[in-house]
């Protein structure tokens, strides 16, 4: 049988059948046509400008090595003029980032980049191994996320830069998009597609130059360039709900290739049939650049693979529970509204300034209240926020909280009384 | 709580913690109840739904409404329950105030499925003899007008010598067991809208479940058909000028299926019930993303069914695009945004060189969905 000629220039052998859309291409092809499909992205999207210092969140994992490799490419062979710096955070979670810290070392003198380490202790005052020892296993993964988010932009602050780029992938947004549907939750489903989040009132902005890429274009890009990457699943993320996402995207993807991109389209789609007022953001300025709010959207350097996030499986049957309270409360309701009038001045509980007498029709979907978003700061450490206090200073108090420890940096937190309070805890720890 | 209390005090029957009298033998929530509470439940919540037909003032005609009968537990379910609303309605006031217009639409060309849908839809105009049925075939949708055959490769729809010889070439012709079926979902909406517009009914009430309708949020969205969810799961959305709604849009699939063995009589020899969906396989050729889907929602239901009404609910709140600058799609129909058409020329198709000749022969308009469905 003679070998299948590449669809693209005829010539070589067609070695790679494209995940994307099943062409038979040779390594050549392949690998040209992967770079030119992200510079499309850049340019069509204007992501960059000339003289833009940009800080590539880097974890060593091959959707941020492949970034890096193919940044440099393209700003070398397009002439971008960019001046790109590798940018990592070491969330303190020993055998799991030591190694792939090593090989950002190797890709900083590889890539002939600078680059800088920011580790949660030095930001937070925590490491996530001794996150872990407080809370257990489950659910950690949303302290991660939510620190990880806030760890990037100060990191890129603290590098005078304000644009981070990120490894999110075709099937990481996909996989958000169908989360953001299972959770109901609106206003991220309006903003988890946009290339670029954050905006003028913010410090850094962050985009994501891969959002068409599949992942497994990702991976043969990075066999065939031979890059060094690692490879490891967060030890931290045994049982995500986001994990049921990704296994529907995997496979859709095998009944329909087109899939992934399918759903990053409806995505984009629906992201301006959400209603306004709960975006918080008008139409025209939604469809390029939406806020970014720092309430554990996923983002980061895709340091947690496949799992990463804030859903547990716990989370998923903790949103059961709520919803399931909610609906009891709401059919409570509609039996005290059609009871007669004698009636009418019992209130059901959980529902304030509820008119038992227009309840029965104004309520008729039982839905939960469109939260609208606004965008401001955290009265604690000032980093951009939708909240009054960041998730990330709610979660820190939590914790600091529970298990007073010793070496917090008092940026985090103010008062003496607290530090007392955590030198006992770590002198009764030491004890122990 | 005193029924608790009894029920446990008396061994294993628990009453029922609706009507506290009879041993609660079914679940809703997290509560036990008895058959007469359940299906009083079912009942409800589609009677509730069908507030907007309600009578109002002195209208003597009754409202006419397109249903389709697909024989599955969900229709069955709400056939009957509407037929006993309505005759309910005529016992208090001798008269009713809408009627339904049965149609059965058969999806298989095998004359020997058509003759056991024939004997069925006989069975169901014996049990419920009051309301007009008939049946039409998939390919009396080729006759339609208005569809851009074109962009099926098929020539003009009129005067077909053979429509089910032809819809079986169309069907055979597309590349992928998903895009198949996307074909025949829209053939099939197409074909009872006009079949309601030709019987003059206002609307046309599907049975779809709660379970059904997140099913479909997700099967379109991965389709790429995010941009049409506004029409095909909010209840009373205009399409083509019918309004379509969902009766039983706040009940669980499971619920319907005990619902329909519990009815007196039982609408068992009724239902044709749908197979599990627990044994696809995602790499068999035939599975369909909506049989990924119905398999996926299977196992939520089991756990969340909360979660499951929910994304019914979130997905209902989105706001269709104002009517100005849409062009109707050349094969399903709905609006297409100025400028969104194709599945060419958009941020995810990063190539331009990847746009094939056919599509610029073609110039009509067709939605992303549609055209992922002819192209790929």
């Amino acid at each position: 049988m003679a070998p299948t000629l590449c669809a693209i220039c005829q010539i070589a052998r067609a070695l790679i059948i494209r995940p994307k859309n099943h062409q038979k291409l040779c390594r050549e092809c392949f690998i040209s046509i992967f770079e030119a499909e992200i510079h499309h992205t850049i340019t069509s999207t204007s992501l960059f400008s000339r003289g833009d210092r940009i800080a590539i969140g880097a974890s060593g994992g091959k959707d941020s090595t492949v970034l890096a490799s193919v940044l440099k490419t393209l700003n070398e062979r397009y002439d971008y003029g960019l001046d790109l710096v590798l940018l990592s955070i070491d969330e303190g979670i020993k055998g799991y980032r030591d190694d792939s810290l090593e090989t950002v070392k190797r890709n900083a003198v590889q890539y002939d980049m600078p680059l800088k380490i920011v580790g949660y202790d030095e930001l937070y005052g925590w490491t996530m191994d001794q996150v872990v020892e407080v809370i257990g296993k489950k659910g950690n993964c949303t302290y991660c996320g939510v620190f990880r988010r806030q760890a990037l932009d100060r990191g890129a602050k603290m590098l005078g830069i304000n644009h981070v780029v990120t490894g999110h992938n075709a099937d990481d947004i996909a996989e958000t998009i169908l989360m953001n549907l299972l959770r109901g939750d609106l206003p991220r489903l309006a903003r988890s597609t946009s290339i670029v989040t954050g905006d003028s009132a913010s410090d850094v902005r962050r985009s994501k130059p891969l959002k068409y890429a599949y992942e497994k274009e990702i991976v043969l890009y990075a066999h065939h360039k031979k890059l060094d990457y690692f490879t490891t699943e967060c030890l931290y993320s045994p049982e995500a709900f986001r994990g049921s996402a990704r296994s529907l995207i995997k496979n859709l993807e095998r009944v329909r290739p087109s899939a992934i991109l399918d759903v990053v389209r409806s995505g984009e789609d629906m992201a301006k049939l959400v209603p306004e007022e709960v975006t918080g953001i008008s139409q025209c300025k939604s469809q390029k650049v939406s806020l970014s709010s720092a309430d554990g959207e996923r983002e980061g350097a895709g340091g947690c693979g496949s799992s990463n996030g804030r859903n547990s499986g716990g989370e998923m049957a903790d949103m059961e529970k709520k919803l399931q309270q909610d609906e009891e409360a709401a059919s409570r309701e509609i039996d005290v509204s059609s009871l007669a009038s004698s009636t009418a001045h019992i209130h059901p509980p959980e529902k304030k300034g509820h008119d038992p007498k227009t309840g029965k029709t104004g309520r008729k979907d039982a839905g939960r209240k469109l939260v609208k978003q606004t965008l401001g700061s955290c009265k604690k450490c000032g980093y951009m926020s939708s909240q009054e206090v960041c998730k990330a200073c709610t979660l820190l108090e939590g914790l600091n909280k529970n298990r007073p420890q010793m070496e917090i940096e008092t940026d985090v937190e103010d008062n003496e009384s607290s530090t007392l309070r955590r030198r006992m805890g770590g002198v009764a720890l030491a004890a122990g | 709580m005193s029924g608790d209390i009894e029920g446990q005090q008396n061994g294993n029957t628990a009453l029922c913690q609706r009507c506290h009298e009879e041993a609660a033998t079914h679940q809703i929530r997290s509560d036990g109840i008895c058959t007469k509470c359940f299906v009083a439940y079912v009942t409800t919540k589609a009677i509730k739904r069908m507030e907007t037909y309600k009578i109002r003032g002195t209208t003597k005609t009754a409202r006419r409404l397109l249903f389709p009968l697909s024989f599955g537990p969900s229709s069955a379910s709400l056939l009957h329950i509407l037929d006993q609303h309505i005759q309910g309605q005529y016992l208090r006031m001798n008269r009713a105030s809408y009627e339904l217009v049965v149609v059965h639409i058969n999806l298989y060309v095998d004359p020997v499925d058509r003759k056991d849908a024939d004997l069925l839809l006989e069975k169901y105009k014996s049990r419920f003899p009051r309301h007009t049925y008939s049946t039409l075939n998939l390919e009396d949708a080729l006759t339609l007008e208005g569809i851009d055959w074109k962009a099926l490769k098929m020539e003009e729809p009129l005067n077909t010598q053979n429509p089910a010889d032809k819809l079986q070439a169309l069907l055979g012709s597309m590349s992928s067991a998903t895009s198949r079926s996307d074909i025949v979902s829209t053939l099939l909406t197409r074909l009872l809208v006009d079949v309601a517009k030709k019987s003059e009914c206002e609307s046309i009430l599907f049975g779809d479940s709660t379970s059904r309708l997140a099913e479909k949020t997700l099967t379109e969205t991965a389709k790429g058909r995010g941009f049409s969810l506004p029409w095909q799961v909010s209840d009373g959305a205009l399409s083509y000028g019918i309004a379509f709604n969902y009766p039983l849009r706040d009940l669980l699939k499971k619920e319907i299926q005990t619902f329909s063995s519990l009815t007196t009589p039982p609408l068992t020899d009724l239902v044709i019930n749908p197979k599990s969906s627990s044994h696809i396989s995602a790499s068999s050729k035939t599975t369909t993303i909506d049989d990924l889907m119905a398999q996926y929602f299977e196992t939520v239901e089991e756990n969340f069914p909360s979660i499951v009404a929910n994304v019914v609910r979130t997905t209902s709140k989105l706001k269709s695009l104002p009517d100005e600058d849409t062009t109707s799609c050349g094969l399903c129909g709905l609006p297409v945004a100025k400028g969104t058409d194709g599945i060419y020329g958009w941020g995810g198709d990063q190539n331009t060189s990847s746009q094939p000749t056919e599509e610029k022969l073609h110039h009509g308009i067709l939605c992303y969905g549609c055209s992922r469905s002819i192209n790929s």
